[in-house]
């Protein structure tokens, strides 16, 4: 993307405040975040979509790494399933295949089986789904791929708006997790929150950007 | 049409079909609404709990661990508490389990009169003076420090078993003396303002709501009938106050 482009992009509201760029930009090793608009074809819960714009709106520039870039939103056609999975794969592929490592925001979980699929084309093999409510997260061989998922409702309903449990982490317990992930995390999706989109969604959008960044720091460390 | 649409329009709470108290069988559980409203003071809107509460676990699609039907809610109209007991001493007597959705602590003081003979646990935030002076004893759940001294004498000569919040909140949970059969009150204002702010009661000395979910399970009673009073949903937009009363109800039949 030439300077006077980049110069406009500026003023769109991006993931964490990072640059916006395209899929010509990235380079291996880059951490490429990418919105998810669709919330209806698995654990359908309407509003999903809408985390992704609800993190723009509320980012603002930090201490992120500097090879982290907002690479828009995946094209997504949530009425045509077939077509839909087709397409979100093929676009997540073409993410991977340049090298970069990948975060898929908002919307449901679909997102998440579309980047583990398009992941074991781009690896040639299996590619373990390592969930951040703990588990296997700290055997895995260093160079082991790996996809993170962050799935906000895991989060205590002390943290929501509209909670549908008591129990759960907090964003530090789930923000430990994350880095504590082993192994190579290519990609991560974070999903399965629809923020309130007025004030009383503050607290859980701001628990959201802080796990954001976490994820964006842990795929720029790669290896561990 | 979601399917959480369709339970809410379709099911009583936690889907349990409506119907009426002579299509419960024995082991099954009657989910009655109760919704009277507390006399004055500055806080209320108990009536509106019952409701709330069957809107909040279709959303949820919660299931109860139990069979049963949800009997709608209660015709307040005339001597409704006498109506009440009626129901409460019938379904008991049939091995059916009532439920009852408060509503205010009247609710609750009825159920308890049609049980005269039965061990009370009461997790409320002050001891009542009705529930100390029945003939059995009454295990007090989240008491805060805000109790008469007379209130603390008759509980000590009675040798009634009880807990604060404080303690609770800090896993002193044990309690010795539990008997078989009991009958269960919980009065959502034992729940601290700050994490549930959905009670008529302003309590900032009590439980946190995951505490009292998981005290309340850890009692191996069988629950000879379930109050639960005191919710006033609208002053908790974001719910956790039915969430914890839900939580709390299904802990209950789970390990009751």
């Amino acid at each position: 993307m030439g300077d006077a482009a980049q110069i406009q992009f500026d003023t769109i509201p991006s993931f964490l405040g990072v640059p916006v760029g395209d899929l010509e930009d990235l380079v291996p090793g880059q951490v490429a975040i990418a919105g998810y608009f669709c919330d209806n074809l698995d654990r359908p819960a309407a509003g999903q979509r809408y985390l992704a714009r609800q993190l723009r709106y509320a980012s603002r520039p930090g201490k992120v790494p500097a090879n982290v870039i907002d690479l828009g939103d995946v094209n997504v056609f949530p009425l045509e399933p077939d077509k839909h999975f087709s397409a979100i794969i093929s676009q997540c592929e073409a993410v991977l295949e340049s090298g970069a490592r990948m975060v898929l925001v908002g919307g449901d979980s679909s997102g998440l089986q579309a980047l583990g699929t398009a992941a074991q084309k781009v690896a040639g093999a299996d590619v373990p789904v390592v969930p951040v409510t703990g588990g296997i997260a700290g055997n895995l061989p260093k160079t082991q791929p790996v996809i993170l998922s962050v799935d906000l409702n895991e989060l205590a309903g002390i943290w929501m708006s509209h909670p549908s449990r008591l129990t759960g982490l907090s964003p530090a317990q789930m923000i430990a997790q994350i880095d504590a992930t082993s192994g190579n995390v290519i990609a991560a999706a974070i999903f399965g929150l629809a923020p309130a989109l007025d004030n009383r969604g503050r607290t859980e959008t701001r628990a959201a950007l802080a796990i954001l960044q976490a994820v964006a720091e842990r795929l720029a460390k790669g290896e561990r | 049409m979601n399917n959480a649409q369709r339970r809410l329009i379709t099911a009583g709470y936690a889907g349990l079909p409506f119907g009426e108290f002579s299509k419960c069988e024995a082991g099954d559980v009657g989910v009655l609404g109760v919704p009277s409203e507390v006399d004055g003071g500055p806080r209320s809107g108990t009536s509106l709990a019952p409701d709330a509460l069957r809107r909040m676990s279709g959303q949820l699609e919660t299931i109860l661990p139990a069979n049963g039907r949800d009997l709608g809610n209660l015709d307040l109209s005339g001597d409704w508490s006498g109506v009440l007991m009626q129901l409460v001493t019938q379904m008991v007597d049939s091995g059916v389990k009532p439920v009852v959705l408060g509503g205010a602590s009247d609710v609750a003081s009825a159920v308890l009169r049609a049980l005269p003979d039965l061990l009370v646990v009461a997790a409320m935030p002050r001891a009542r003076g009705d529930l100390i002076e029945r003939a059995e004893n009454t295990v007090w759940v989240g008491l805060n420090g805000d109790q008469p001294a007379e209130e603390w004498d008759q509980i000590s000569q009675r040798a009634m078993e009880w807990r604060t919040a404080r303690q609770l909140d800090e896993g002193h949970a044990d309690f010795s003396g539990m008997p078989e059969r009991a009958v269960l009150w919980i009065d959502i204002s034992v729940i601290d303002l700050g994490h549930a702010a959905g009670a008529v009661g302003l309590n900032p000395g009590g439980m946190k709501p995951e505490t009292l979910v998981s005290v309340i399970g850890a009692m191996s009673c069988n629950w000879q009938a379930i109050a639960i009073t005191g919710l006033a949903p609208a002053r908790d937009t974001r719910g956790i106050s039915e969430l914890a009363a839900i939580e709390t109800l299904n802990a209950a039949l789970r390990h009751g």
